[in-house]
């Protein structure tokens, strides 16, 4: 009788969480949604957005919004050298999605968006929502598509696996009065200030991680990892992931700026990447891609 | 404790954890969306896939908030037939509701309440606002320029075959 009684609360038990999962009206679902999130601290896709478009503009300001084919952009076309780094990298963003891995952040809200910016460091950066922006000097530094699609499948990994979101300080949220983060429709002024003020953190948090200081090794070493695995599911040699790396490490020398401040040594990168399988192409289809590289990557000089 | 209470106990245990297994397991079998069901479009745009991948024809797009009923899902896309008939990835629709039509840079008016309560943990489109008027040195219009671009799935189709990416192609 004890099992039976027994069984019963835990049938219960059952029903109480299949009716939980089952019955949830709108309401419900978002006060789950809200449960979850204060416990877990993630941010929705539409935080992401919102933080994303912030990122991706401090990071603009920092290289004075010298960007390339700035005016087509303006118009609306997709032209040129930004077409070019657009479209390798909107399918290493279709190979990311293809790949999901538990944890991804595959489907930024407002797409995939990859920009060529004007500089001389090597280095290219992404902003959460999919905002990946990649160096004149770093397209020029690749030798081949496969290795420019090195450095944006590492940019693309970094968005999917929330790294910079990753970085935002949890105390940030430490002084927030709940009311403002569990109630938002009814933000007051003062809550409307205490959330600016956790949101411009937030923005130099992510913009010491992805600018100055850089990620942790191991966010970077998972970033290759990852970064790996997409371009060779989108059928890109990953090879050129170490040779891309072998040349900054001939570029690096003694340089300490730019990337070579944010990223581990490409001696050690190397290393790490020697340990995952590595996906190869034929000559033939290195070759079909050979041609119009050298095209895009001429229109810089 | 005794060796028979201690038995007693892991086996109540046991029946406990897998009890909570199954039901937990059902609970995302009955709660995942079923051939039949709506989903919304939880993105700005998605297209409409003439197969199910991202490269290749698109029989139309679709925009966040939109409604779809879905005939068939395959490896993690879904067969809808209206308004258009094709494939869209379940990553760009959700089967809660998505109420709100307008995003900050999709030029349209300012977001519905439902939004802000949707945002919760804080970071709105109100609070974006904010920022940009304590920072104004910054200028957002590159960004709302730039995230209106797309690279159309069929040139992506064809660069991905004129660089024998064999992998990337509609028929992986």
């Amino acid at each position: 009788m004890r099992r039976l009684k027994s069984y019963g609360v835990m049938l219960g038990a059952c029903v109480s969480l299949l009716a939980c999962a089952v019955n949830l009206t709108p309401e419900g679902l978002m006060k789950t949604f809200t449960a979850i999130q204060d416990a877990n601290k993630d941010l929705t896709p539409e935080n992401e957005y919102y933080v994303g478009r912030s990122v991706a503009t401090n990071l603009l300001a920092r290289h004075d919004y010298r960007y390339r084919d700035t005016e087509a952009i303006a118009r609306g076309d997709l032209i040129g050298i930004t077409e070019y780094v657009g479209t390798v990298g909107a399918l290493l963003a279709a190979s990311a999605t293809e790949t999901e891995r538990k944890g991804d952040r595959p489907s930024p809200i407002a797409g995939w968006h990859f920009t060529v910016v004007e500089h001389d460091s090597i280095n290219a950066f992404a902003a959460p929502g999919g905002y990946v922006f990649v160096t004149t000097a770093a397209v020029k530094a690749a030798k081949s598509e496969d290795e420019l699609a090195a450095i944006l499948a590492h940019e693309v990994a970094h968005v999917v696996r929330g790294h910079a979101l990753g970085s935002i300080k949890k105390s940030r949220w430490a002084g927030v009065a709940k009311e403002a983060v569990n109630n938002s429709v009814t933000l007051d002024e003062a809550a409307l200030g205490e959330l600016t003020q956790v949101f411009d953190g937030a923005m130099n948090d992510m913009m010491d991680a992805i600018f100055v200081k850089g990620y942790s090794r191991d966010t970077e070493f998972e970033a290759d990892s990852v970064g790996a695995a997409i371009m060779a599911y989108a059928g890109y040699d990953t090879r050129a992931f170490a040779s891309y790396l072998e040349t900054l490490r001939a570029k690096q020398g003694n340089t300490k700026g730019g990337m070579f401040a944010t990223h581990p040594s490409a001696a050690d990168r190397i290393k790490l990447l020697g340990k995952t399988d590595a996906a190869r192409a034929d000559g033939h289809a290195l070759a079909a891609r050979s041609a119009r590289f050298a095209t895009a990557r001429a229109s810089l000089n | 404790m005794t060796i028979r209470m201690r038995n007693w106990f892991q086996k109540k245990l046991l029946i406990g954890v897998l009890a909570l297994a199954m039901a937990t397991t059902t609970a995302l079998v009955l709660a995942a969306p079923r051939p039949g069901e709506s989903v919304t479009v939880r993105v700005l745009q998605a297209k409409v896939m003439k197969k199910p991948t991202f490269i290749g024809a698109s029989t139309g797009t679709v925009s966040r908030g939109h409604v779809l009923r879905f005939s068939e899902a395959k490896g993690g896309w879904y067969h809808v037939t209206a308004p258009f008939d094709g494939w869209i990835h379940s990553t760009a629709v959700t089967e809660g509701q998505v109420k709100l039509s307008t995003l900050a840079g999709s030029g349209g008016p300012v977001a519905s309440r439902q939004e802000v309560e949707l945002a919760g943990r804080g970071f709105t489109p109100e609070v974006e606002d904010k920022y940009r008027q304590q920072n104004p040195q910054l200028d957002f219009h590159h960004v709302d320029a730039i995230e209106k671009l797309a690279v159309d799935p069929e040139k992506l189709a064809s660069f991905a075959r004129a660089g024998k990416l064999d992998a990337a192609t509609e028929d992986k």
